[in-house]
C-alpha cells in the first residue's frame, strides 16, 4: 500500500504542473502527449490525442507515427485520426500504409488497415482486397475486414462478402456486422448463408444484421432458428430480426418463442409480436 | 448563475427534517430502510471519457448490504442465477417506485439495468424481479449499446443508445446511420424510451453528440447530460425533455452559465434542485466533485407541502427551488470542498466522487455516495499500476464528513440506492403526433421578433433559415473547415408573415439550428446551439429566444404561418439526397467551397492578375508566418484562386484547403498561438482580415462590404441593395445568384466541406 501512494504521489506532481481544463482540441503538447504514452493509461492517451487536434509541434509526427503501432487499437484509431485531420500528411501515410499491405508483417498490416480504415481511404479497397486474400494470419484478417467496414462505403462489399466466407469465425462475424452498416446499403441477401454458420456468434450476427436490413428473403430460416437454434443469443436475435421485417407470417414462431425456456429470448418475441403487420 | 457560499439560516433551523417519500427523516435511520443495493464491477482505469460507455470487464454484480453498515451482510441478488450471466459486466441499475423490501425480508419490486454478456457483446437491457431473481432481457438490437436505463412513470423506462431512428420516406423506414462525433470519433448515443415490458420504444430526436444519464424528475420530466460540441465549444450541459424524447429544453450550464466543463449522472434532490458530479471531460474516471444545482428562486418549506406540477409531498425543512426556474435564477453550490472541477489529479483524502444519491432535501442534504481516495485521474492511476477504488459512504454534506459503509479492493463499489420505496413522477402524456408535422417535425414561432437576446427591429427580417447538421458518419474524416464548425445543409427558408410568425415542416429526428435572414439573404441572428425534433412533434416558440419562464399559449389557426401552412422542407427527401442541384438561390443546399464559391469567383475573374491573385497589391493582405523558436517564417497573400493552399512551416502544414478559403476563412489562430507560431502584415500590406469572418454573420464581413449584397427576397433585384452607396467596379457584377452563394457559404458556418464534396476529401 505504502509503494502504491508513492508512486502516486509522484506521477501526480508530474501531470499537476501540466493539468488544465478541458475544450475542443486545444491544450495539448508534446510533453503531454508523451506523458500520457509513458503513463500507459489509454485514457490518457486518447485524451491528450484528442487534444492535439490542431496542434502544431516538432515532435507530434513522430509521436503519432509510434501510437500507429501501439498495441490497442482504440489508440491506433485515435492516432490514424489525428493524420485524418492533417491531408497532406495523411495523403503521404495513405501511400505508405498502402506499400504496407502489400510487404508488412501481419501487425504491420494489422495497423495498415486500421490506419486506412480510421481516414476512409477509398482508393486502398483493392490493395485491402489484395492483402486478406495473401494473409494467413487471423487478427490481420479481421482488421483488414474492419478496416474496409469503418469506410462504410458500398465499395467495400465484395470484400466484406468474401470476409463472411473466411475460415476463421472471428473474420466471418466482423464481416457480417460492418456489413449492415455501409451506407445506404439496402441488400442483405449476401448474409443469409451465414444463418446456417457452425458458429453461433457468426449466426447470431447474422440474424441481427438481416433484421437490420429488414432482410424478408430470410424470414423462413430465421423462423426456423428462432423457434429450434440450441443458442439463446440466436433465437433472441432471430426474433428480433422477425420483428423488424415484420410480416405477420412469423406469428406462429414467435408466438412459440414467446414461451422459451431463456429470459433472454421471451421479451424479445414477444415485441417482435405486436410488430408484425 | 449565483454560487452559494453560505447555509441560509432558516434551513439550519430546520436542518432536522427531511422530504416525505424521501426517507432519511431519523439520525438513526438515515436510509429510511435495512437495504441498499449496490453494483460491484470489477476495478479498471479504463472508461473513457464521461460519455463513453462500452467499458467492459467481466465479473460485476449487483447485490445487497443489510444493514446498511461497514458489518453489514453482502447478498449478491444478481446475476448469479442466470448463467448467461457469468462474463456479464453491468454499467447500471435502477430500482422501481415500489421497490421494497418486506418485514420478512422479501424484496419486491423490479429492478431494470445495463449488462454486457461476453467481450464481443454489446450493452442491453435487463429487467428482474426483486421477488423471484428471473431476469428478462428487453427487445434491444444486439449490435447497439443500450445503457443507463431508468424507471419513469407510467410503467416505462428511460435509456441512452447508439441506435439510429429509422428515416421515414415516404411511410418506408430506412435506416441511416448514427451520428458519429467527428472530435471522439464515437457513435453517438440519444434518448430512447420504453414500456417496462419492452414494448413501444420510441427513440428521442438526434443532437449530433452523446446524450447519456437521464433521469426522472418528480414533475414528469426526464434530465440528462447533453455533450454541446458546436465549433469550440466541448462540454456537458443539462437538459430536460417529456418522456417520449420531445418538448427539449436547456437546464443548466449552457451560454456561459456553468462553473465546470460538464454535468452529469444528475439526481433529483427536490423540486427544482438536482445534484450533479461536476467534472472534467475526460482523466477523471467519469468522476468529480458534487455540485447541488438549484434551477430557480430557493425557498424553504416551512410546512409540509405538495408543489404544483410534482409529484409528492414535500416535507417542511425541504430547500426546494421550483419556482421562477431559469438561467438567471439558477444557483449551485459545491458540496465536497477542494475536489478538483478540472481534470488534475485530486489530492489524498480528497478523492473524486462518482456518484450521490440524496436521502433527504435539507439545505445539506445527507448523501449516499461513492468515492474514491487519491489522485482519481487516468494518467496517474496508469502510470502507478492502479485502478481508482471507488466505495460507498454515508456523506454529511454540511460537515463534509464520510462515513464509510463498502470497499472492497478488487470492485468498485457504485451507485448506492436504498431499497425503499419512492413517489413516482407525474405522469405526462405522450405527445400527439401533429397532423400539420406530416410524419416531419413541424417548427416554429408565433413571433419571431419576441427576444430577450437582442432587440430585432420590425420588419427587418424576411424569413427564417432553416440547417440541417451532420457529421463524420457520412464519410468526412477531416474537419468541415478551420472554423470547427459541423457539416450543414440548408433545409429551406420560411417566410416571416406579417405577425412575426413563422412555421416549417423539417425531416425529423435531424439535428437543426435557425437563423433569421433579411430581404438581402443575410443572417441577422443566429441560434448558437443545434435542436431537433421528433417525428410529428411541434416544436413551436414563442419567438427566438423568448423569456424560458413565460408559458408560450399555441393556437394553431391563430398565426398566420400556421393559417397559411408551414413551408416543406424536405422532411420527405432522403438524408443522403439532400444536396445542391445547382447553385443558386433555390438550387443551393449544402455550399461546397471547391465548386460552389470558388465558381463565383473563376466566374468573375476574382483571381485575375492584378486582382485578388495572391501577390501584394494593395487589395491583398499578406502576412508572415513565423516559428517563433526558430525564426522560420513562410509567407501567405490574399488569393482567390481554387489552388491547394500548402504551407509548411516547420511542423505546421495547412493543407487540404484552396487559397481562397484560407483568404475568407482564415487560420485557426488558436492553433498557431498555441504551436507559436506569430502572425505579422507583411511590409505594405492592408491589415490582415479574413474575407468572410466571422462565422455566421457575412453581413459584418469585409467581402460584403466590398460587394454590397443585393436583394433576394422575394424576389431577386441587383438594383437594391443591402448597404448605402453601389459597389466599385471590380465588385459590383456579382448576379443574385452569386451574392446568394457567397453568403450562404458564409451564414452556414463557412464551411470547406459539404455533403457535395465530402467524399473527395
Amino acid at each position: 500500500m505504502l509503494k502504491s501512494k508513492m508512486q502516486l504521489a509522484a506521477v501526480a506532481f508530474a501531470i499537476l504542473a501540466s493539468a488544465s481544463v478541458a475544450s475542443a482540441g486545444r491544450g495539448g503538447s508534446a510533453n503531454k502527449i508523451r506523458n500520457a504514452v509513458a503513463t500507459g493509461s489509454v485514457d490518457a492517451i486518447i485524451a491528450e490525442i484528442e487534444r492535439a487536434e490542431h496542434l502544431v509541434c516538432q515532435d507530434c509526427g513522430d509521436i503519432m507515427t509510434n501510437l500507429l503501432d501501439h498495441d490497442r487499437y482504440e489508440v491506433r484509431q485515435a492516432a490514424a485520426w489525428w493524420f485524418a485531420k492533417r491531408p497532406s500528411v495523411k495523403t503521404v501515410y495513405i501511400t505508405q500504409m498502402t506499400d504496407d499491405l502489400a510487404s508488412g508483417t501481419p501487425r504491420v498490416v494489422r495497423n495498415a488497415a486500421d490506419f486506412l480504415g480510421t481516414v476512409k481511404a477509398l482508393g486502398s479497397i483493392p490493395a485491402l482486397t489484395t492483402a486478406y486474400r495473401g494473409m494467413g494470419d487471423v487478427e490481420a484478417r479481421r482488421h483488414i475486414i474492419r478496416g474496409v467496414g469503418r469506410m462504410a462505403n458500398q465499395a467495400g462489399n465484395a470484400l466484406l462478402v468474401e470476409g463472411m466466407a473466411d475460415a476463421d469465425a472471428t473474420v466471418r462475424t466482423e464481416a457480417v456486422r460492418w456489413y449492415r452498416d455501409i451506407l445506404r446499403q439496402t441488400d442483405a441477401t449476401p448474409m443469409f448463408g451465414l444463418l446456417a454458420d457452425a458458429d453461433e456468434t457468426v449466426r447470431a450476427n447474422a440474424a441481427t444484421s438481416i433484421g437490420g436490413l429488414r432482410g424478408a428473403g430470410a424470414r423462413a430460416q430465421l423462423e426456423d432458428l428462432v423457434v429450434n437454434d440450441p443458442s439463446a443469443v440466436v433465437r433472441r436475435n432471430a426474433a428480433w430480426a422477425l420483428g423488424r421485417i415484420g410480416d405477420a407470417a412469423s406469428r406462429d414462431a414467435l408466438t412459440q418463442a414467446r414461451n422459451d425456456a431463456s429470459g433472454l429470448v421471451r421479451r424479445t418475441a414477444a415485441a417482435a409480436l405486436g410488430q408484425l403487420r | 448563475v449565483k454560487l452559494i457560499t453560505k447555509g441560509i439560516a432558516l434551513s439550519l433551523a430546520f436542518a432536522s427534517t427531511a422530504t416525505i417519500g424521501c426517507g432519511g427523516e431519523d439520525a438513526d435511520d438515515p436510509f429510511g430502510t435495512n437495504t441498499l443495493i449496490i453494483l460491484q464491477r470489477p476495478a479498471r482505469n479504463e472508461m473513457g471519457d464521461i460519455f463513453q460507455y462500452t467499458s467492459y470487464r467481466a465479473g460485476a454484480h449487483i447485490i445487497k448490504l443489510s444493514p446498511p453498515t461497514a458489518d453489514g451482510i453482502q447478498t449478491r441478488i444478481c446475476c448469479d442465477q442466470d448463467p448467461a450471466f457469468a462474463e456479464a459486466d453491468i454499467g447500471a441499475f435502477d430500482l422501481s417506485f415500489d421497490a421494497d423490501e418486506l418485514e420478512d425480508g422479501t424484496m419486491v419490486g423490479q429492478m431494470v439495468f445495463s449488462a454486457k454478456l461476453t467481450a464481443s457483446d454489446n450493452y442491453g437491457l435487463f429487467m428482474m424481479s426483486l421477488s423471484t431473481g428471473a431476469i428478462e432481457q428487453l427487445p434491444t438490437d444486439s449490435q447497439r449499446d443500450f445503457v443507463y436505463p431508468t424507471f419513469l412513470a407510467g410503467g416505462k423506462i428511460a435509456f441512452v443508445t447508439n441506435e439510429a431512428v429509422d428515416e421515414v420516406i415516404g411511410g418506408q423506414p430506412n435506416q441511416q446511420p448514427q451520428h458519429m462525433d467527428e472530435y471522439e470519433r464515437g457513435t453517438t448515443t440519444q434518448l430512447g424510451f420504453m414500456n417496462n415490458d419492452g414494448s413501444d420504444m420510441v427513440l428521442g430526436p438526434r443532437n449530433l453528440s452523446h446524450r447519456v444519464f437521464p433521469t426522472p424528475l418528480a414533475n414528469g420530466r426526464v434530465l440528462f447530460t447533453q455533450w454541446d460540441h458546436l465549433g469550440t465549444q466541448n462540454a456537458g450541459h443539462l437538459m430536460t425533455t417529456n418522456p417520449d424524447g420531445s418538448v427539449l429544453r436547456e437546464v443548466f450550464g449552457k451560454e456561459g452559465t456553468g462553473i465546470t466543463n460538464s454535468y452529469l449522472k444528475a439526481v433529483e434532490v427536490a423540486p427544482g434542485r438536482v445534484l450533479a458530479i461536476g467534472s472534467s471531460r475526460d482523466r477523471t474516471v467519469q468522476s468529480g466533485a458534487i455540485l447541488d444545482i438549484r434551477l430557480g428562486e430557493v425557498r424553504t418549506l416551512t410546512s409540509d407541502e405538495s408543489i404544483t406540477g410534482y409529484a409528492g409531498t414535500w416535507r417542511r425543512g425541504s430547500v426546494v427551488a421550483d419556482r421562477n426556474q431559469s438561467e438567471e435564477n439558477a444557483s449551485y453550490r459545491i458540496l465536497t470542498a477542494n475536489v478538483p472541477l478540472g481534470r488534475e489529479p485530486s489530492a489524498d483524502r480528497v478523492g473524486r466522487y462518482y456518484d450521490a444519491y440524496p436521502l433527504n432535501a435539507k439545505d445539506y442534504p445527507d448523501l449516499l455516495v461513492t468515492w474514491a481516495d487519491g489522485p482519481v485521474e487516468s494518467g496517474v492511476l496508469g502510470a502507478a499500476g492502479l485502478s481508482a477504488d471507488f466505495g460507498v459512504y454515508l456523506y454529511d454534506s454540511q460537515r463534509q464528513t464520510r462515513t464509510p459503509i463498502l470497499n472492497t479492493t478488487e470492485n468498485w463499489e457504485v451507485s448506492p440506492r436504498p431499497l425503499r420505496p419512492r413517489t413516482a413522477p407525474l405522469p405526462i402524456a405522450e405527445s400527439l403526433p401533429d397532423a400539420l408535422a406530416q410524419g416531419g417535425a413541424l417548427i416554429g414561432s408565433m413571433n419571431a421578433y419576441d427576444s430577450s437576446l437582442t432587440q430585432i427591429p420590425a420588419g427587418s427580417i424576411y424569413g427564417v433559415r432553416v440547417y440541417e447538421g451532420f457529421s463524420s458518419e457520412e464519410g468526412a474524416p477531416m474537419d468541415f473547415g478551420t472554423r470547427e464548425q459541423e457539416g450543414h445543409a440548408l433545409l429551406g427558408i420560411a417566410p416571416l408573415h406579417p405577425d412575426g410568425s413563422w412555421a416549417a415542416v423539417t425531416p425529423a429526428n435531424v439535428p437543426i439550428h435557425v437563423q433569421m435572414i433579411d430581404r438581402f439573404g443575410l443572417a441577422q441572428v443566429t441560434e448558437p446551439v443545434w435542436t431537433s425534433g421528433r417525428a410529428g412533434e411541434s416544436r413551436f416558440c414563442g419567438g427566438c429566444h423568448e423569456s424560458r419562464t413565460g408559458n408560450t399559449l399555441i393556437q394553431p389557426g391563430i398565426t398566420q404561418a400556421v393559417a397559411s401552412g408551414p413551408v416543406e422542407m424536405m422532411h420527405n427527401v432522403r438524408r443522403d439526397l439532400r444536396q445542391s442541384t445547382q447553385f443558386t438561390r433555390d438550387g443551393a443546399i449544402g455550399v461546397p467551397w471547391d465548386t460552389a464559391v470558388q465558381g463565383v469567383f473563376d466566374r468573375n475573374g476574382c483571381a485575375n492578375a492584378g486582382c485578388h491573385d495572391g501577390t501584394l497589391n494593395g487589395a491583398n493582405w499578406g502576412v508572415t508566418l513565423t516559428e517563433d523558436a526558430t525564426g522560420m517564417s513562410v509567407d501567405f497573400i490574399f488569393d482567390l484562386s481554387g489552388e491547394p493552399v500548402n504551407i509548411t512551416l516547420g511542423e505546421l502544414m495547412i493543407t487540404g484547403y484552396t487559397k481562397s478559403y484560407i483568404s475568407m476563412a482564415g487560420f485557426m489562430m488558436e492553433d498557431l498561438e498555441e504551436a507559436g507560431i506569430s502572425l505579422t502584415p507583411m511590409p505594405g500590406s492592408p491589415p490582415f482580415r479574413p474575407g468572410m469572418v466571422p462565422e455566421f454573420e457575412y453581413r459584418n464581413s469585409p467581402t460584403a462590404a466590398k460587394v454590397n449584397p443585393v436583394q433576394q427576397y422575394p424576389t431577386q433585384d441587383v438594383s437594391v441593395r443591402a448597404f448605402p452607396g453601389a459597389p466599385d467596379a471590380a465588385h459590383g457584377g456579382l448576379t443574385a445568384n452569386d451574392h446568394y452563394i457567397l453568403g450562404l457559404a458564409g451564414d452556414a458556418g463557412l464551411n470547406f466541406i459539404s455533403r457535395e464534396n465530402q467524399g473527395s476529401y
